[in-house]
């Protein structure tokens, strides 16, 4: 036992101090000689030198001795291990093209993958930042999958009063609001929110306390948590912080805690401000806009609060009637709810990185394989000359994970790349910035990589162990059935490369389709020389309509006056892709039966000169004047509104019951006008205007159009509006071009991803048949020089090569047309206008594919026709 | 050369194990005590004579340790250790055993 332990311990030592036994090999070895020329030098009365020479003929190669001795130590695999490395590097460096076109093939795919992957582990797989965070849910008011809203201060009372399911529920609302602290007014966003809004999450302020039920009742001291980033901003620190006071809209509020640090968002709403929510009593069952989350009491399930949540709709149906019994106040896990149809536009990078990777691997096995081919003799050599199977598996093993771990490390490179491209032009979805290369992501590369290693390096081991040597040295190598083989699963592999090329790159062509015609759909109005500019009226000195109504009345002619103004005009919606409000309504003369729910459509506020100045043409009827105030309500409609519900071109004069109050006055249709996009470019222009005449919204956007560049008129606006009132912050103006363009920023991403994809499939199928063809080519040299010499034309050759390659090609196409039929169908819910499986963009983006494999198909064939037959036949 | 024999497979140990009884030597002694003591019949080739140096080393038979030769260098010496003596022991027996039937059989008439 204790010598076994000696010898344990000494072969561990062997390991670590490899070199240094080594040199004290190398050191006995040199007294040896030395001795020994000695003792010849004495007995035979050499010289020195002479008898040194001697002395060193009769040792023999010292590197020998060195070898026995490291047998002897017993750590003869890991010498053996760090040769077949050492071996492997060399023969890799042999062949630079192959090592090089290889590594970079796995070094991009490994890097999309390793990149997208780190996208998918930030947004989807990583838990929200809250304890628990399986058990928080969002509260929707709901009456189809997929219609759903925020709710009222009801829905929220009953909640918090009567959900058993649910240990904490609060809501929230987020505002742009003016905030003065010690500096002047700062236009930024507030979420204003009840204390169980952070008590649900389980988010603490670092310093001071948080907001207390006692906060929440109205008239009590109003108090706000701040973000440190804020604290550090104001008042130069947290702690300076607790206890200043911050007028947030003209309110003063106390801040009573700042939350930790890097929190600018909780529960997916961005704010630097928290000031309480507090809510009066509900007067009506609406308006719906309270975000709410809750807490479910542990062991709780969804289904289970999602009953008591319907339970609490039904009851308050008996208080407060709505016109709609159909909904009903449902839980979603908030983790969904943030990330809405991020996992989509994920799932769908994840196919493209996936099959994109699957070409690469595909392409460097079949590199591999040639290789292995080409150095079949080398191998049966090997096995003759004793090597054991064990051994050259292990060779050939060796070399596919070199390579595979130096794409690896090129690729976790490509990769940090990657993903700071992701970042700024991906898709944008929630938490992606917080996405870093990490460990997760490096393990990630690793365990690809060693899989592609194995994919790659497997057929040609399994060519070694599935054979005899011996009937294969006879045979030679270009004959062999081997290399028969070998072209057959090249073949397969080139049709698999086309197979998996066509889906992405149909995927691609239809999102660049789909976003072409986006791009052409026309918003409604003219974004030329037009800006928007935010305007925000704080609610301490603007709280009472008039102010606000006479605040626009001086304000707006002054902006008319700035030379170079040619027109402006108020509104609530920034289109194409912001609108306000969404309500219900009831036609009067077509109304929807007793208790289903109602049509809905945008519902927006404009102001005196908004058709004017985004230059939405009058349609039908007339525009809105100073006369139509609340007690007759007329409302415009939009074109696409009034073929909606009056396709007989009568909407003109008609009656209907806005937001299903039926003791209010019925609304009057007195105007169709051109119809604008509100919902984004791809959504429907339906849209219903009502003039502001009471309930002014504080915050409006200005719309000016310029007669030149808007820059220098802008200034001028600007001036004009502090005249009017100088403590109103003037946010950023947009350029209504910008901001036409900015709408398109999702798809224009996707889509170049999508592209940028599949020009690397296409580019890797195409090299995959190139190099398949070029390989055959050279195989075949003999043949082809016999043909030629009996007689057949260049064209001939050419047309057998590129015959052999189109076939694959063609074959690979095929089933890629299956395969992309199947898979294009989850795109539809991207796509505009354009069918998943629209027929031109199939046969385009195939014949594309043909088109690209021809040429790839017909350098080596070319290459083929040059072949000189005599030279061709004399060679072998 | 030719009146020199080749060492027959595993007498080599032997020979090493038994060079080292009569003390530490460093390894062109043990060769050197091998030719001595054969008359230059005996020529252990530094190949053989390394390997299975190292090799008894692993086995636990001899140890090795850096010292001063008698011609003043640094020379790596091996010494024989309880475990080595008692194989020395075993084999000796054996190759007694063996040679003495290998010389009865060719005295055989």
């Amino acid at each position: 036992m204790r010598q076994w332990l000696n010898r344990v311990a000494r072969r561990a030592r062997a390991l670590v101090h490899g070199s240094a036994l080594d040199r004290d090999v190398d050191a006995e070895m040199r007294l040896h000689v030395e001795l020994e020329a000695e003792e010849i030098a004495r007995t035979q009365g050499l010289t020195p030198e002479e008898a040194r020479r001697q002395a060193l003929v009769a040792f023999g190669g010292v590197e020998r001795y060195k070898e026995a001795h490291r047998d002897a130590r017993g750590v003869r695999w890991i010498g053996e291990l760090a040769q077949d490395v050492r071996y492997a590097v060399r023969g890799l460096l042999h062949a630079p093209a192959f090592s090089l076109s290889a590594v970079v093939v796995l070094a991009l795919g490994i890097g999309a993958s390793t990149a997208v992957f780190s996208a998918v582990d930030a947004v989807l797989l990583t838990h929200l930042p809250y304890p628990h965070d399986e058990r928080l849910v969002r509260i929707y008011e709901q009456n189809s999958p997929t219609n759903r809203w925020t709710l009222s201060v009801a829905d929220f009372q009953a909640i918090e009063a009567r959900a058993h399911s649910l240990s904490a529920v609060g809501a929230a609302q987020q505002r742009d609001v003016a905030v003065s602290a010690r500096h002047g007014p700062e236009q930024m966003r507030a979420g204003y929110a009840t204390s169980g809004f952070f008590r649900a999450l389980g988010v603490q302020p670092t310093l001071g306390r948080s907001i207390e039920p006692r906060d929440d009742r109205p008239g009590a001291p109003r108090v706000a948590l701040v973000s440190q980033a804020f604290a550090v901003r104001t008042f130069g620190g947290a702690t300076s912080a607790v206890g200043q006071s911050i007028l947030v809209d003209g309110v003063a509020h106390a801040i009573v805690g700042v939350l930790p640090r890097g929190v600018s968002e909780l529960a997916g709403m961005h704010a630097d401000v928290w000031p309480v929510l507090q809510l009066e009593p509900p007067r009506f069952r609406g308006p719906f806009g309270l975000f709410v989350v809750g807490r479910m009491v542990e062991g709780m399930t969804l289904a289970a609060t999602q009953r008591e949540l319907a339970a609490i709709s039904v009851a308050l149906l008996k208080t407060w009637p709505m016109p709609d019994h159909t909904a009903r106040l449902t839980p979603h896990l908030l983790r969904e709810a943030i990330l809405g149809n991020a996992g989509h536009t994920l799932g769908l990078l994840v196919a493209a990185v996936g099959l994109v990777l699957l070409i690469a691997v595909a392409n460097v096995a079949s590199l591999m394989l040639v290789r292995a081919t080409g150095r079949w003799r080398e191998v049966v050599l090997r096995t003759v000359l004793g090597a054991t199977r064990g051994r050259l598996v292990r060779l050939l093993v060796t070399e596919s994970v070199v390579l595979a771990v130096a794409g690896a490390v090129a690729g976790i490179a490509i990769g940090a790349f990657g993903l700071e491209v992701l970042k700024v032009t991906g898709p944008n979805m929630p938490r992606l910035d917080g996405a870093h290369l990490d460990a997760r992501a490096v393990a990630f590369a690793v365990v690809v990589a060693l899989l592609a290693g194995i994919i790659v390096g497997a057929y040609p081991v399994a060519l070694l162990l599935g054979r005899d040597a011996a009937p294969a040295l006879r045979e030679g190598d270009r004959t062999a059935s081997a290399g028969r083989r070998t072209h057959a699963i090249r073949g397969a592999f080139v049709v698999a490369e086309f197979a998996l090329a066509l889906p992405v790159l149909a995927g691609a062509a239809l999102l660049l389709n789909s976003f072409v015609r986006l791009q052409r759909v026309d918003p409604g109005f003219d974004p030329t020389r037009l800006v928007a500019v935010h305007v925000a009226l704080p609610s301490g000195r603007y709280r009472a309509d008039s102010t606000i109504s006479t605040y626009w009345a001086r304000a707006l002619p002054l902006v008319r006056a700035v030379p170079g103004v040619v027109d402006a005009g108020i509104g609530e919606a920034l289109p194409p892709a912001d609108w306000w409000n969404t309500d219900n309504f009831d036609l009067i003369d077509r109304p929807v039966s007793p208790g289903s729910a109602q049509p809905t459509s945008p519902w927006m506020k404009v102001g005196r000169g908004y058709f004017a100045a985004l230059g939405i043409p009058l349609v039908a009827g007339r525009l809105f004047t100073p006369v139509d105030t609340g007690a007759q309500p007329v409302v415009a409609v939009s074109r696409a509104w009034a073929e909606h519900y009056y396709p007989d071109g009568t909407a003109i004069g008609r009656k209907l019951i806005e937001g299903g109050c039926t003791t209010c006055p019925p609304v009057t249709v007195v105007a169709v006008v051109g119809d604008v996009k509100y919902q984004g470019l791809s959504g429907s222009a339906d849209a219903v205007y009502a003039p502001v005449t009471e309930a002014w919204p504080r915050a409006l956007n200005l719309f000016v159009r310029t007669a030149g560049p808007p820059a220098r008129a802008v200034d001028r606006v600007r001036s004009a509006l502090r005249s009017v009132d100088p403590d109103i912050p003037l946010r950023d103006v947009v350029p209504m071009e910008d901001h036409v363009y900015e709408t398109l920023a999702q798809p224009r991403h996707l889509t170049t991803l999508l592209g940028g994809f599949a020009i690397a499939a296409v580019a890797l199928a195409a090299v995959g048949i190139f190099g398949m063809l070029s390989y055959t080519v050279s195989a075949r040299r003999r043949e082809i020089g016999v043909r030629m010499a009996l007689g057949a034309s260049h064209g001939a050759v050419i047309g057998m090569i590129v015959r052999r390659g189109m076939a694959h090609a063609v074959a690979g196409a095929v089933l890629g047309l299956v395969v992309a039929l199947l898979g294009t169908r989850f795109l539809a819910s991207v796509l505009f206008d354009v069918g998943a499986t629209d027929p031109v963009t199939l046969v385009a983006v195939t014949v594309l594919l043909l088109g690209v494999a021809f040429v790839a198909c017909w350098l080596p064939a070319r290459h083929a026709a040059q072949i000189d037959p005599v030279e061709a036949i004399r060679v072998e | 050369m030719a009146d020199r024999a080749d060492l027959l497979q595993g007498t080599l140990d032997l020979l090493i194990l038994k060079t080292l009884r009569l003390g530490p030597l460093h390894g062109w002694g043990i060769s050197k005590r091998i030719r001595q003591l054969s008359s230059d019949v005996l020529e252990v080739g530094q190949g053989s004579l390394y390997p299975a140096l190292y090799r008894l080393e692993d086995k636990g038979w001899i140890r090795a340790e850096w010292g001063v030769s008698p011609e003043g260098r640094r020379a790596k010496f091996y010494t024989l250790t309880a475990a080595g003596k008692k194989q020395f022991a075993a084999e000796r027996s054996q190759w007694r055993l063996f040679s003495g039937a290998v010389e009865q059989v060719l005295g055989a008439t």
